[in-house]
């Protein structure tokens, strides 16, 4: 994998999403995604696509996490490598270009008894718009049509109007052998592989949002006046933007360090720990840089029109996404714990 | 860059020769045999491990090429601190002055002659410690008072120093002085190199709140000084004295951010000693911090990375400290909590032994050097805050609104 290469991606990622404008609608950007090879951004050149593996997935999430595109570019991406991971390269092409596959991104609590799969998957995002969704239960991962008897879905609207979130009842849902995607301690591993992939995905999201606010609180603080001068120039605002900037640079590097720590074995337990480490102090990053944006926006950022809510709302529902938010410190230190 | 070991620069060759001569030289229990002992013992147990440092050729990697152990790249350096934070080796606090700010700035800015004077005498163990701040010259380092006064060719000098780290065992002192007081405050500084054995000059222990004595003051009545001990023009002193704050270029907190990072498992132990591993509020807490060491880490790392690439920054320094020392701050508080009333209890410390020594009291109060020392937190904030956020500057006059 080539930096040079993968920074010229993002870069180009960058300015197609700025052209569309902030948090743009999922119908002006998901036709963006289809149409520029997006998705296929992580697929292995031998599969026809960039080979840019999880860092180049994780440049792209960044810029989405920016702009607040409301293209459900996460969900697509862990539909296709569990396709790659299962060696369906038929399906990788048609998942990438046309099809649309979804998957919830909370840890969704089904049973599987007697081939039928039951129970219930929330936060999966645009299904309305999806053929099939990508579900991990017991030790099955499986694709299941949308369509199919025993499944029903409702959107459940989210304060965070960047995303379309969908709650999936399922009840004695037959599986298709022909779309089982594995089985066992195979099923298993990919669910894993998964789980670490949507952490350092909402990590990435929550890097990309927290830097593009702060920059752009910093610079309504140069412009805006009161007292005769900018408030930028009040010690006690400058302050609270340069601790800002300490900890968003340290999400950043996180993500950066805890991507190369997991190496390609994705669904190891070092991998699984780098994604909750990146998850945890990225969103929590994010959330504290909303927190203070919306302050030191004064009145204007309580209002509808400005972009504060909208890093906000999104910086909310993130640290809830994965696992959920108050599983990854318990994880975080169970793992050290659990060394003698 | 030349280099005079057999692992011809690669790095990672170097990483492996590294660990297996600290795995056969790092004293064995040497954090027992530093606790609760005298400065005395302190003192011979560091000479100790700096003679073996600088024999192997690890004391002086940044040194250039033609000094023993020298001429090794930043990110070779940058390996012999990973592996001493690693093998948890006693910090070298006591040579620390003379290797990195006296040996960097002599070779940067000082003479021949004070080059063959002073750089093989720190290889043989001469201290040196370094006298900038003042009772009155703090965070404001430019408004420093001592006054040098030129008389034929010695320089008389005249005030006070303070808070000068292990100036009681220091053979020199790197000595920021005033010459000149009529123009801007940094035009009128010089720099010196000053023999602690110079009459008139008396060196006063600090107590601190931690119990050790670790910094000193040193008064200055009618001390001369050479003229050729002076570094740099007169008047120089400033930009000399910068060069010597730049000299760890990152290296330190490099080494200090590992160390953070191996003694996370010293909080796990504090929760099984006090029987409280299964507290739920606790591994709360504890899972918090974890990944924000990682992050302290990943900065200092990535800003050395910067460094070896020349795409560094200005404030990018500022950041890695003010993340480490904000940190570390809740690494000793976490520490401290855990250890509950029982830490209250005064326990005998260890000298050298790092910023996370599993005294927690102790540990947290020592977290202090970082967020004062070299630049405050809220110096750092500034920097931040105008060199990377573009944030306006403080205006030059005052008058209370
Ligand atoms: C453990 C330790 C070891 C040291 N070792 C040495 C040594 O070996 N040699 C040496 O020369 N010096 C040494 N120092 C001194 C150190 O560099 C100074 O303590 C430091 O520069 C702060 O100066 P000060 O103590 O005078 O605090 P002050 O400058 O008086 O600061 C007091 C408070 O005001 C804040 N403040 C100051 N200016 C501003 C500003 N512009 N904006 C906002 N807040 C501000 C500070 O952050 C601090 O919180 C050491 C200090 C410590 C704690």
């Amino acid at each position: 994998m080539s930096t040079a290469e993968l920074i010229q991606l993002r870069d180009s990622a960058r300015q197609v999403l700025g052209e569309a404008g902030l948090a743009a609608s999922e119908s002006k950007t998901w036709p963006l995604v289809l149409e520029l090879g997006w998705l296929l951004v992580a697929v292995p050149e031998e599969l026809g696509g960039l080979g840019q593996g999880l860092a180049g997935a994780c440049a792209f999430h960044e810029e989405f996490g920016r702009s607040l595109a409301a293209a459900p570019y996460l969900p697509a991406m862990l539909a296709i490598d569990a396709a790659c991971a299962a060696g369906k390269a038929d399906w990788v092409e048609r998942f990438a270009t046309r099809d649309f596959v979804t998957a919830p991104l909370a840890d969704p609590a089904l049973t599987l008894s007697d081939g039928k799969l039951g129970g219930t998957a929330s936060a999966v995002p645009s299904a309305d718009l999806a053929g099939h969704v990508l579900l991990c239960a017991d030790d099955c991962v499986a694709l299941v049509s949308l369509k199919q008897a025993g499944v029903e879905w409702r959107e459940r609207p989210t304060w965070d109007a960047t995303r379309r979130l969908f709650d999936l009842r399922l009840s004695g849902v037959e599986l298709d052998p022909g779309l089982v995607l594995a089985r066992g301690e195979a099923a298993r591993a990919l669910a894993r592989r998964l789980a670490a992939q949507r952490d350092f995905a909402l990590a990435a999201d929550a890097v990309g949002g927290a830097a593009a606010l702060l920059d752009s609180t910093v610079e309504y603080l140069r412009t805006r006046r009161q007292f005769g001068r900018p408030l930028a120039l009040f010690q006690a605002l400058k302050h609270r933007c340069a601790d800002l900037k300490a900890q968003v640079a340290g999400a950043e590097a996180l993500l950066a360090e805890t991507l190369s720590r997991a190496g390609d074995d994705l669904a190891s337990p070092a991998a699984e720990r780098a994604g909750q480490a990146a998850k945890l102090q990225a969103c929590a990053v994010y959330a504290r840089v909303a927190e203070e944006a919306l302050q030191l926006h004064g009145g204007i950022g309580m209002t509808a029109e400005h972009l504060c809510h909208l890093y906000l709302k999104r910086a909310l529902l993130n640290e809830h996404l994965g696992r959920g938010g108050n599983r990854y410190d318990l994880d975080l230190a169970e793992a050290l714990m659990a060394v003698p | 860059m030349t280099h005079t070991t057999t692992t011809g620069g690669n790095p990672e060759a170097l990483r492996a020769e590294v660990r297996a001569w600290l795995q056969q030289n790092v004293p064995p229990g040497w954090r027992a045999a530093q606790t609760g002992t005298g400065q005395d013992m302190f003192v011979r147990s560091q000479r100790d491990w700096f003679t073996k440092l600088v024999k192997a050729g690890y004391a002086t990697p940044h040194w250039s090429a033609e000094w023993p152990g020298g001429g090794r790249s930043l990110a070779e350096q940058k390996v012999i601190y990973e592996e001493v934070a690693r093998a948890d080796a006693p910090r070298l606090i006591l040579f620390f002055v003379a290797l990195y700010h006296a040996a960097c700035t002599v070779m940067e800015w000082g003479s021949e002659a004070q080059k063959r004077q002073h750089l093989p005498g720190i290889l043989e163990g001469r201290v040196w410690c370094q006298g900038f701040s003042e009772p009155n010259a703090g965070s404001d380092l430019a408004s420093v008072r001592t006054r040098a006064e030129r008389r034929g060719d010695v320089y008389v000098i005249n005030g006070q120093k303070t808070w000068s780290t292990l100036a009681q065992f220091a053979d020199r002192c790197l000595l920021l002085v005033r010459t000149d007081g009529s123009g801007a405050p940094q035009a009128g500084l010089t720099y010196l190199l000053l023999d602690m054995k110079t009459k008139g000059v008396t060196v006063r222990p600090i107590a601190q709140i931690t119990g050790d004595d670790e910094f000193s003051e040193i008064f200055f009545d009618d001390v001369e000084v050479p003229l050729s001990d002076r570094v740099g023009e007169e008047g120089q002193g400033w930009a000399v004295a910068q060069s010597t704050l730049a000299s760890e270029r990152g290296l330190t907190l490099v080494e200090l951010t590992q160390r953070m990072r191996y003694s996370l498992p010293r909080i796990a132990a504090i929760m099984r000693e006090r029987g409280v591993a299964d507290d739920p509020a606790l591994r709360r807490e504890l899972g918090r911090l974890i990944p924000k060491v990682d992050a302290a880490c990943a900065l200092a790392d990535r800003y050395l990375l910067k460094r070896i690439e020349g795409t560094e920054a200005a404030g990018d320094a500022s950041i890695v400290k003010l993340a480490y020392a904000r940190t570390l701050r809740e690494f000793t508080l976490l520490g401290q909590r855990i250890a509950g009333l029982q830490g209250q209890y005064r326990e005998d410390f260890i000298r050298g032994g790092g910023m996370e020594t599993g005294n927690w009291p102790f540990d947290f109060m020592n977290s202090y050097n970082w967020s004062i020392a070299g630049g405050s937190d809220e110096i750092q904030r500034n920097i931040i805050a105008e060199r990377l956020l573009g944030m306006p500057r403080e205006p030059k006059n005052w008058v209370l609104a």
